[in-house]
């Protein structure tokens, strides 16, 4: 007897926790329910931020968001930007918690999430986005992401440096550049700044030179992919690399050791002139140095001064909506309002201190930085060549990386260099 | 009915039932369902998704050499981790198993590597080499300090191997002092008025009474440096050039960095395959040298 109130009490118990764990599985889609359900009363947009540069700045955002728009709450998650955040992004769509606005890259990216996102094509906003910043999110015509901003990529140049160094025009062709190079040595100071650490400032940032100098790159990239096209007979790409061969050469000590964070307060405080940055580095020079004169350079590989004095220009990132979102309209209006409300364009530029991708936005040039205003300038002048990473097949990135990486440690030469990235490329687009 | 319901089975499925229950719905559908990807193409994302047989073990095995080598990469990483990691913990438990007076405080110092995670020491050790070695180097020009810390393919990976070691002998040495805790006193008294030296009494009394503890520390060891990845991600990131890339980041980077989920899953199946036979293995060898007292 006494055995089998034992076991009837066990098999109680067991049943007891079930139900609670079944219980607590049951409650949430009730509440995201009473969510959907609600009249206008109680919404949540959930944001799912890329740049923790801006996270401060977003949430004074959020608060004057909300209290304009009643009724309408903003959820926002800041992520690490590149790895982690596709990552954590792939955790909450399999987990069935996907955020209502989150980024994306536009190409490869867009393949792979096209099915799930909003056409945006209808939105008010569409009319005045500039070019450059459409086609990477543009499928079959249809329009699907809102770009964040434009950013622009070259060489950061410590304008101080450059004039103690004698340095008094800009150089504009490889070979003005190692001149420049050459006199910054002389005066004792640390020409480049290197951060070969991560296969991302490579295999995204500097290879993008010799690809957006191609007279069509995205006939040169499909040419690649069709196998019409090679990277070892190029000659754009064997000039890039004596550009390479410049960086290597006048770099600092190190350089595969050192990382993006070590590098941009190495140039922040003055431990070398040149760095390979962008805009987007104007926040932390802003803290690190706010007193520094800072300029952008493009970035050289031959001695035709008109095809290189080009800056690289893109955009940075695109939102984008869920299209099963319960929240769709509010979202819609949300981006809405960041690019054509005052308060919105007031966000955007003088707080995040993003370049608009818009024609309407007026910017001060003040407001966004120095950087940034050099990028408008570049812009303006119709001096900017495009990004064209996100067309590379998945994972072709990692591998020039790693290849470039190995050059610069002499495991490998010049032309080897070119036939690995062809190697890869092959390799990655049939898989 | 009584007898029925106080029977082997029914008590086995009481019992047994609702941890095995957690334990499929944990373990083995998302094994099941990992499989299921490895034959498609899945990206992680889309709903399309396409059988395509054997064609990604086909792929992983004909046609790319970066998986082979992050294999190579951490069969020689676990080699040298484990035989080093164990001499160590073993040897450290052997001098503190001794009558020591700071003898609780150096097992508490040696055990703390352990109690930071992963990923934390490899940020501090990456700071402690890229940042820390050359400063001392600097200042003192002692060829060790001096190298090129986690630059070249042979520093990377004694940079790895130093910082695994550092973290798991600790752990190691508790289970041998636990195992050396457990030889009878007198058995030793009993060789020692016999006459035995200490490296006998070491290799023929303790070693075989301590073989259990062996076994255990073999498996955990062999099966944490297989799987290791934290310590590669934050430390190296698998560089220099992909040169310590272990498997695990391997798949990572596959799965989820290049879209190809499906490709990914089939390197995690023979991933799976190459860690059970060598723990098989390797559990069998040191079961059968085990004694029984």
């Amino acid at each position: 007897m006494k055995k089998w109130i034992t076991v009837l009490s066990v098999v109680l118990l067991s049943c007891a926790l079930l139900a609670g764990c079944a219980g607590g599985g049951k409650e949430e889609p009730e509440n995201v329910a009473n969510g959907n359900e609600a009249p206008p009363g109680e919404v949540t947009i959930t944001i799912m931020n890329f740049k923790v540069e801006i996270a401060e700045q977003f949430n004074k955002l959020k608060e004057e968001y909300e209290q304009t728009h009643p009724g309408v709450k903003l959820q926002i998650d800041t992520l690490l930007g590149g790895d982690n955040y596709n990552t954590q992004l792939k955790a909450r769509f399999a987990s069935g918690n996907m955020p209502d606005i989150f980024n994306n890259e536009g190409y490869k990216q867009l393949d792979a999430w096209v099915e799930y996102l909003e056409d945006l094509s209808d939105q008010p906003w569409v009319k005045n986005e500039i070019e450059i910043a459409k086609e990477p999110m543009t499928r079959d015509g249809k329009v699907y992401g809102m770009p964040v901003g434009i950013e622009g990529l070259g060489f950061l140049y410590n304008k101080d440096m450059f004039e103690k160094a004698g340095i008094t025009e800009l150089p504009r062709t490889i070979s003005q550049l190692e001149d420049a190079v050459v006199k910054l040595e002389a005066a004792g100071i640390q020409p480049f700044v290197n951060s070969f650490d991560n296969w991302f400032g490579l295999g995204f940032h500097n290879v993008n030179n010799p690809f957006a100098k191609q007279s069509d790159p995205n006939a040169f990239i499909n040419g690649l992919n069709d196998g019409t096209a090679r990277i070892t007979d190029n000659a754009v790409f064997k000039d890039w690399v004596k550009l390479f061969d410049l960086n290597i050469k006048y770099g600092n000590k190190n350089s595969l050791t050192t990382d993006y964070n070590n590098a941009s307060t190495m140039f922040a405080t003055g431990q070398g002139a040149i760095y390979q940055s962008g805009n987007w580095l104007q926040p932390v020079l802003d803290k690190l140095a706010p007193d520094m004169k800072v300029g952008l350079l493009p970035m050289p590989i031959s001695e035709d001064a008109a095809m290189n004095d080009k800056l690289f220009v893109g955009p940075a990132n695109n939102w984008v909506i869920y299209n099963k979102s319960p929240v769709k309209k509010e979202a819609k209006e949300f981006l809405n309002w960041l690019v054509t409300s005052e308060a919105g364009q007031k966000y955007l530029t003088k707080e995040f201190k993003f370049i608009p991708a818009f024609s309407n936005i007026e910017v001060n040039p003040d407001d966004i930085g120095t950087l940034g205003a050099e990028v408008m300038k570049y812009i303006e002048q119709d001096k900017a060549l495009g990004w064209h990473w996100s067309k590379f097949p998945d994972g072709a990135a990692q591998e020039f990386g790693a290849s470039m990486q190995k050059y610069i440690a002499k495991k490998v030469t010049g032309d080897e260099l070119l036939s690995e990235f062809q190697a890869a490329w092959e390799k990655m687009n049939t898989r | 009915m009584r007898r029925w319901s106080t029977s082997q089975l029914m008590q086995q499925t009481v019992f047994v039932g609702p941890a095995l229950f957690a334990y499929a719905i944990v373990m083995v559908l998302p094994f099941l369902l990992g499989l299921y990807y490895s034959f498609t193409n899945w990206n992680g994302v889309s709903s399309q998704i396409d059988w395509l047989g054997l064609k990604n073990y086909v792929t992983i095995l004909t046609d790319d050499p970066d998986f082979g080598s992050s294999l190579w990469f951490t069969a020689r990483f676990t080699f040298t981790v484990v035989l080093i990691s164990n001499l160590l913990g073993f040897l450290i438990a052997y001098l503190l198993s001794k009558p020591m007076k700071s003898r609780n405080m150096l097992r508490t110092i040696f055990f703390m590597p352990n109690v930071l995670g992963g990923l934390l020491l490899g940020f501090i050790w990456r700071f402690i080499f890229t940042e820390g070695f050359a400063a001392i180097g600097e200042s003192t020009h002692i060829g060790f300090f001096e190298l090129p810390w986690l630059s070249t393919e042979a520093s990377a990976f004694w940079g790895i191997v130093l910082v695994s070691v550092w973290q798991g002998a600790g752990y190691l040495m508790v289970i041998y002092i636990a195992g050396l805790t457990n030889v009878p006193s007198d058995m030793l008294e009993a060789a020692a008025i016999d006459g035995a030296s200490g490296f006998q009494i070491l290799r023929n009394i303790v070693l075989p009474l301590i073989m259990p503890a062996v076994t255990i520390c073999l498996f955990l060891s062999i099966s944490w440096t297989f799987k290791s990845f934290d310590l590669n991600f934050s430390l190296t990131q698998g560089g220099p050039f992909k040169s310590t890339e272990s498997v695990a980041m391997n798949i990572y980077y596959e799965a989820f960095k290049n879209n190809r989920y499906g490709l990914g899953t089939a390197k995690a199946v023979i991933f799976f395959i190459v860690v059970t036979v060598i723990t098989m293995i390797q559990v069998s060898i040191t079961k059968k040298r085990e004694v029984e007292m």
